[in-house]
């Protein structure tokens, strides 16, 4: 999708937005909400530019975590919806977000039409293979034989495959990633993002509390490597932890090769993401018979619906002039419909503040499947265990020069910035000297560090598990940590070295 | 399985390794700053005319010896850098190559196969990218603000 620029500044924070989040702990939504966050502000868009449209799902939550334009609209009728904005305000840079439920089971019909149609919109379906936000039914893509409350003996149903679906309804732009890759999934938003006219997107995504395993063997980073099949254009299709297999086609049928023993690459099939043969081979490609396809399988230029559309509704005001919406309102039969009377308005229930329970056992199993001992860890060491060493502090009002000093005294990496009431106020490091002082800053004797370090810097409590300094660092790439206590004086700081050394020596 | 254990089976190749800038030897220092600030790197590898890796220069470079010395950015990188610096091979395993940075308080190893071909940099966010994607459930599906925590399952 592509959309006049002009240099704007945002960065990841100015699209997540002050809603709490309501997904279950472990949800895979979680991971893609932080990709699309990381991925915003790099497409350059003015946020006033962007909508999130969604439907109903656990998925259709989206639009209130990010801080853009957003609709939470009608069950499967998102893309409905969205082809309206579109052709209203063709400016727009509209995302649709949608599941296996909302998208495939009711909105079936309205996702295929918009697809056909190549409006300029960015679909993405979250694929768990169940209903979650019904609490577990199967869904149009669960298997066949899958065992789920509303198939007791196991599905009968013959599953819906999302991309060869896209296929056939002849989408421009069809492609597939994984929650828990995280770069694979940001290159794969960007390039949807991209591409102008309808880009569709499945995402593998991992409903934690009523189809955890579904994923097994793709997201698991030890193993997914031998799993996944990276599709690049132009390129063999080379894959393994070791990319010593490959697919090679047998007349019309793909067949897993090893490399070596007289076969090379070059007998391999080179991905060609605009060939319409190819993508469909790809898109029959189920794991586990084959590695899972991921990346762009089909990128084709088409006209899109809009433009084509507005091209016809100018000739049309050349020809005969700009239309009266009243009149051609009024030229038909008209009458009037008497005003019906009140009907009360029913009081909504008080929700209810107490657990649900069977959330609640839920929530206990997840947690009692760690099988290894790092899962352990994670949950139950907390922060504290790691022992954070004492923070240096630097007094807000001080200098550059002696902030640098004072990171090389005590030959460390990372400050810690107080204002006058002792309240941690930012973060100066290592990184910041490289990227905004060295070479750039004349006189440190004269430029203060806080117009230099990273201001109200995100902190984490010593009660927390390990898994939160993970998650905090893996998502936003910090190297360091600062720990506050309730009145926000710095107590701490862990570095990422401390958590790996930490993990790496905790025996039993 | 302890993360040593797990880190045995991986290759270092395996692992998400981090990027990396890339300069001449004889590049000054001024140039290799803008480069870094412009590819948001924190490292820069220093290769010679053969493409041979000569040395490394970090932030932590930079903090020692460049910021508080303003005639060294019109020095060659070679001055500030630090040496022929200790890599490793893209097949040893990763608790081997975690140990290595243990013990010589590296924070990186840049990972050279063996045509001298330099494939990455092994960093601890590395073993923190491998962790979390190897646990996603309980790393990067957190809720964002852990204070905030949904009192139902609510997921739409
Ligand atoms: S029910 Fe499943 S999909 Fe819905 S929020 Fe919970 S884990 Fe996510």
């Amino acid at each position: 999708m592509s959309t006049a620029t002009t240099e704007i500044q945002l960065t990841r924070k100015d699209f997540v937005s002050d809603q709490t989040v309501r997904w279950c702990p472990g949800c895979g939504d979680y991971a893609i909400l932080a990709q699309m966050q990381k991925v915003m502000p790099e497409l350059g868009i003015p946020k006033e530019k962007i909508v999130f449209v969604s439907g109903i799902g656990c998925s259709s939550r989206f639009p209130y975590y990010m801080d853009t334009y957003g609709v939470h609209s009608i069950h499967g009728r998102a893309p409905t919806l969205a082809t309206g904005l579109a052709v209203s305000n063709p400016e727009l840079c509209i995302w649709v977000i949608t599941g296996d439920g909302d998208g495939l089971s009711i909105g079936g019909n309205h996702l295929i039409h918009a697809i056909r149609r190549n409006v300029n919109l960015n679909i993405i379906l979250f694929n768990n293979r169940i209903y979650g936000l019904t609490k577990g039914q199967y869904s149009p893509t669960s298997r066949q034989g899958k065992v789920t409350k509303s198939s007791p003996m196991g599905s009968i149903e013959q599953p819906l495959n999302p991309i060869a679906l896209a296929l056939a309804a002849e989408a421009t732009f069809v492609a597939r990633s994984i929650d828990a890759h995280t770069q694979h999934l940001e290159e794969t938003l960007r390039r949807a993002a991209e591409h102008p006219g309808t880009s569709f997107v499945e995402i593998y995504q991992n409903c934690v509390i009523f189809n955890p395993n579904e994923w097994d063997g793709l997201s698991d980073r030890s193993v997914r490597d031998d799993n996944i099949l990276y599709l690049e254009h132009g390129m063999p299709m080379v894959f393994g932890k070791d990319r010593n297999k490959g697919i090679r086609l047998n007349g019309f049928t793909p067949e897993v090769v090893e490399l070596g023993n007289g076969i090379e690459e070059g007998d391999l099939l080179i991905h060609d993401a605009t060939s319409t043969q190819l993508a469909f081979i790809l898109s029959s490609m189920e794991y586990p018979q084959f590695p899972a396809p991921m990346g762009v399988i089909r990128d084709v230029r088409k006209p899109d619906y809009v433009s084509q559309l507005m091209g016809q509704v100018q000739t049309a005001q050349a020809q005969r002039g700009v239309g009266d919406l009243n009149k051609l309102y009024r030229a038909a039969d008209l009458w009037t419909v008497n005003e019906r009377e009140d009907v009360a308005a029913k009081v909504a229930g008080e929700l209810s503040l107490d657990m649900d329970e069977e959330y609640v056992d839920n929530l206990d199993k997840a947690d009692m499947d760690a099988t290894t001992q790092v899962q352990d860890q994670l949950i139950e060491s907390s922060i504290a265990d790691l022992n954070p060493h004492v923070p240096i502090t630097i007094d807000v009002q001080s200098s550059l020069e002696r902030a640098t000093r004072q990171l090389n005294l005590h030959n460390i990496g990372c400050l810690l910035v107080t204002d006058a009431r002792d309240q941690l106020v930012g973060i100066f490091t290592e990184r910041d000297v490289l990227m905004k002082v060295a070479g750039l800053v004349d006189d440190l004797s004269d430029a203060k560090v806080a117009d230099y370090m990273t201001p109200s810097p995100v902190t984490i409590k010593p009660d927390q598990p390990i898994a939160q300094a993970l998650h905090l660092m893996s998502v936003h790439g910090f190297r360091h940590l600062p720990l506050v206590d309730e009145q926000g004086h710095p107590t701490g700081i862990i570095s990422s070295r401390d958590v790996v050394a930490y993990l790496n020596q905790a025996v039993n | 399985m302890t993360l040593e254990s797990e880190l045995r089976e991986e290759q270092v190749s395996h692992l998400g390794l981090s990027g990396f800038s890339k300069a001449s030897s004889g590049a000054a220092v001024r140039d290799v700053l803008a480069q870094l600030r412009a590819e948001r790197h924190n490292v820069c590898l220093i290769t010679d005319a053969n493409d041979k890796l000569v040395g490394i220069f970090t932030d932590r470079d930079v903090l020692r010896r460049v910021v508080n010395a303003p005639e060294t950015l019109d020095a060659p990188i070679d001055d500030v850098m630090t040496k022929a610096p200790v890599t490793i091979r893209p097949d040893l395993s990763a608790a081997a190559a975690l140990r290595a940075m243990d013990e010589n308080h590296f924070r990186n190893l840049p990972a050279v196969d063996e045509h001298g071909a330099i494939l990455g940099d092994m960093t601890h966010q590395s073993i923190i990218n491998f962790l979390a994607s190897r646990y996603p459930v309980e790393i990067l599906n957190r809720p964002p603000d852990p204070e905030r925590f949904p009192r139902k399952q609510e997921g739409g």
